[in-house]
């Protein structure tokens, strides 16, 4: 019986790792994949989704549609920067990149000036359930849930719609929709909102487990960059399961050395990694394709 | 002999085709800059002298992103994650050891030593595995990030090396500043003139010596990485060798960073090594022209000067106008503004003497 | 006695067979020609024999080394040279940076100087010697390159299109640059579509189709085979 508490605890641990890890990363990842930018102001999308979520609810909406919100203003906020300051940059990826740094800057700076440095939160929902000696956060699960439906939510818009299709081509061979004669200025757009949005929903559904702080962000980009350092662009083949991968080694070094060693544990297993596999996981699956 | 010859030769190399600046004007305007520099203690009082050695304890972090990431065209957002590194070593080797019989100066090179021996083993994962730019800059940026949240969950008592506490969020402190063993007594480098001017030594030996590395060999085939890695590879150059040692140069230049900061205030925190503290060194690079060593000089003791004087008026936008700067530069001039001024001065300067430069 | 030998040379991108069981033998000092419609195959080997990719199986030998593994720069280093199709060099140096560059590996240093003029001379590019190389003329740029890969002295020089996007002048000045190189006893594999380069130049012509040798021999006797005629056309029809 001892084995099968363990057990679970350990599902539960690499669940909520794995959980934390699609949420954070989905956003950075279809952006990186769209436009090949690595979005540094994401932990800023991810913050702006966990203060309108926590300020819709604490105003008296339901908890999902505040979090809903929180994305919805994320991806608006997204698409204005990317309409002033990414749009002139299309054809210098890392000169994007640095610009998103400046206004992950002022944006955090500009938070703490605006709203302090603590936002009051919304407390967790749901309490607790018990298995064996062992107590664990019914949110928790839920979240694992949405993390999940995000990937299924992703997978339908992908695969049914025609900015999907367009998507995942451009993903797998970058300037196709130059190429093809779309409008990019448009896919572009909606891509960074989509990634914004993403990072806002995070932050809306992370929102009521911790401390609303100007840089809350920084505590969820470390486990963005390694997610898709690892996986690589392409969501499904990299993000999900790289993030599987990578839930199990954080919960297992988690449950042996505590939170830290998980995170740093972490962060050495992915430098490991992409010494053997420098394309992540989405390049060693798709092989020598090109 | 020959010994004169070589030594001609690598003085040759202080101008070249991968620095701005070069024959009696520019040589002129760096004599007339060092001589106001070594005159400005006469006429300003210890104090401020010692407080504004805090600029030149950054120059040589940003001198050492401009060979990564300007000449060797490797994004390296974690440069903090080595000033860190060597500032928290030199406070436990100095507090451990002390400022006897010049111990702190081996507290300084241990320091830069182990700042270098991490970016050796850090690089040796991410350019023999290949990583691509963006990549690169990520993980670094990661590592620094890790850092400080590891030194940050150090409050605890059991958290201590030998007699150095590392003190968790609220920082290391206590360290004996730097101190020259002398004849008679002992120079201890309190911010003040003596201080100054060891700073400032050493700042103008590490930008002399970082002009002669570009523009020799090494560096022709650093900015060939840069512009064409493939083409530059089957020119016969193991490109991940190149890449690795730049990268060790400048993050051991971080790491002096780092120490020279301790010292100066016998303080160090988590949060130097934290997002913020990551993205100023790339404002200070890209505002002055991260591909020169002198516009990136330059354009960090503006930067830093600016954003002293904002955050002593007691202004919170310093960081604010930081960002803004960074994007701004990044729309407007992206190889940087001091870069893009100093192209038109040369520009005007040389096209008088026609063909005088061969 | 071969320079550069293929065994049963095999790669797979994913599901694609793109080269199949190469048997290839370049003789030491000819020049050697290497045609055949688009995906015949023709980048894939030359990327193999520089180690840009590694072969799914076989062997490359290079002067009767094993070089299957060996890493690209190491390849360079034993003596093989290439020029890409894309004009690969260094656009924000200039001309004689890009040529110091090349030389400076294996040139003595009191000897550099005149060798990079010598070189200049040679690429008639003394005039432009200060000029960024991104500035040049497509043709000068495509010197430039032959230039630098020239300048590392190599024993066998690998041209992937060499006179892609020039002037029918410019590719006759070009044939006849390749043709002194190889007087001085370089050894020559040419990737070209132009057929009147190829003529030019050409001691042996090999046909690829399809990632396997199709016909080799002289360029009269690979303009006589109808075979090759018919790949051609069905190419042509394709397109």
């Amino acid at each position: 019986m001892t084995v099968l508490f363990s057990i679970f605890s350990f599902l539960y641990q690499t669940g909520d790792a794995f959980a934390f890890l699609v949420l954070s990363a989905c956003g950075l990842a279809i952006i990186f994949g769209m436009m090949g930018v690595i979005n540094l102001a994401h932990g800023e999308f991810i913050m702006c989704g966990a203060y309108v979520c926590a300020a819709a609810a604490r105003a008296g909406l339901p908890l999902p549609i505040a979090i809903l919100a929180g994305a919805l203003a994320a991806g608006f906020a997204g698409m204005v920067i990317e309409r002033i300051i990414i749009r002139p940059l299309y054809d210098r990826p890392l000169d994007t990149i640095v610009a998103t740094w400046g206004v992950s800057m002022v944006v955090t700076q500009g938070t703490l000036i605006l709203l302090g440095s603590t936002m009051p939160g919304t407390g967790t929902p749901f309490g607790s359930f018990t298995v064996g000696p062992y107590s664990y956060s019914v949110y928790r699960v839920v979240l694992m849930v949405a993390a999940l439906g995000t990937l299924g939510l992703l997978w339908v818009g992908f695969t049914k719609t025609r900015f999907g299709v367009l998507a995942r081509a451009t993903i797998q061979v970058p300037h196709i929709a130059q190429a093809l004669g779309v409008n990019t200025g448009l896919v572009y757009s909606l891509t960074f909102g989509l990634g914004a949005a993403l990072a806002g929903l995070a932050g809306g559904l992370y929102a009521p487990t911790m401390t609303l702080v100007p840089t809350m962000g920084s505590a969820f980009v470390v486990e963005a960059f390694v997610t898709v350092v690892v996986g690589g662009a392409d969501i499904f083949l990299g993000t999900a399961p790289a993030a599987l991968v990578l839930g199990a080694v954080k919960a297992s070094l988690t449950s042996w050395q505590g939170q830290l060693a998980g995170q740093i544990g972490l962060l050495v297993a992915v430098i490991i990694v992409i010494r053997i596999l420098p394309r992540g996981i989405s390049g060693w699956i798709l092989r020598e394709r090109t | 002999m020959q010994g004169t010859n070589s030594l001609m030769k690598t003085l040759g190399l202080l101008q070249g085709p991968q620095t701005l600046g070069k024959g009696k004007p520019f040589w002129s305007a760096f004599t007339l800059v060092v001589a106001l520099a070594c005159a400005y203690p006469l006429f300003a009082d210890g104090y401020d002298v010692g407080n504004n050695v805090y600029f030149f304890n950054w120059a040589f972090m940003a001198l050492g992103l401009s060979l990564i990431w300007g000449y060797g065209g490797t994004l390296s957002f974690g440069q903090t994650a080595f000033f860190g590194v060597a500032g928290y070593t030199y406070g436990v080797i100095s507090i451990n050891f002390g400022d006897a019989y010049g111990l702190t100066i081996f507290a300084l090179v241990a320091s830069v030593a182990a700042a270098a021996l991490l970016a050796a083993a850090l690089g040796y994962f991410l350019f023999f595995g290949r990583i691509s730019g963006v990549f690169l800059g990520i993980v670094t940026l990661s590592v620094t990030l890790v850092l400080e949240r590891f030194m940050a969950q150090t409050a605890g008592p059991e958290w201590r090396v030998g007699a150095a506490r590392l003190n968790g969020y609220n920082g290391m402190g206590g360290m004996p500043s730097l101190t020259i063993p002398w004849f008679g007594s002992d120079i201890v480098l309190f911010p003040d003139v003596q201080l100054y001017y060891f700073t400032l030594a050493l700042l103008i030996a590490c930008y002399l010596g970082l002009r002669i590395l570009v523009n020799s060999r090494f560096g022709n085939v650093l900015v060939a990485i840069r512009e064409n890695p493939q083409r530059a590879e089957m020119l016969g150059y193991d490109i991940r060798v190149y890449q690795l040692v730049t990268f060790i140069i400048g993050s051991a230049l971080a790491g002096l960073s780092g120490v020279l900061y301790t010292s100066w205030g016998n303080y160090i925190t988590p949060a130097s090594m934290g997002m913020t503290a990551a993205a100023l060194p790339i404002v200070w690079v890209a505002v002055g022209g991260r591909s020169d060593l002198t516009t990136t000089l330059i354009g960090a003791m503006l930067v830093l000067a600016g954003f002293q004087a904002l955050t002593i008026h007691g202004s919170q936008y310093a960081l604010v106008v930081m960002g803004a700067l960074l994007v701004l530069t990044v729309l407007i001039a992206p190889r940087g503004l001091v870069f893009g001024l100093g192209t038109l001065v040369a520009g005007l300067v040389n096209r008088k003497p026609k063909r005088q430069g061969e | 006695m071969a320079i550069l030998e293929t065994r049963a040379l095999n790669k797979w991108f994913g599901g694609l067979h793109v080269t199949g069981g190469v048997d290839f033998a370049l003789q030491r000092g000819e020049i050697h020609c290497l045609i055949g419609p688009n995906g015949a195959g023709k980048s894939t080997l030359f990327r193999l024999i520089l180690g840009e990719h590694l072969p799914t199986s076989g062997q490359i030998l290079y002067e009767g080394n094993d070089i299957t593994k060996a890493k690209s720069f190491e390849r360079i280093r034993r003596g093989i040279s290439v020029k890409f199709q894309v004009p690969g060099i260094f656009k924000a140096l200039s001309v004689r940076q890009n040529l110091q560059i090349a030389l400076q590996h294996h040139c003595p240093p009191a000897e550099l100087d005149g060798e990079i003029d010598r070189l200049l001379e040679f690429l008639k590019l003394t005039e432009a010697r200060h000029q960024l190389a991104g500035n040049l003329s497509h043709g000068q740029k495509q010197w430039l390159e032959i230039g630098m890969a020239v300048g590392l002295k190599p024993r066998l020089l690998l041209l992937d299109e060499p006179t892609a996007g020039m002037t029918p002048d410019e590719t006759a000045a070009t044939g006849e640059m390749v043709q002194a190189l190889n007087r001085d006893g370089v050894t020559v594999l040419a990737v070209e579509h132009d057929m009147a380069f190829v003529r030019q130049i050409a001691h042996k012509v090999t046909v690829l189709h399809f990632g396997k040798i199709f016909a080799q021999g002289t360029i009269n006797e690979i303009v006589a085979d109808e075979r090759v005629a018919a790949i051609y056309l069905g190419d042509a029809t394709h397109a």
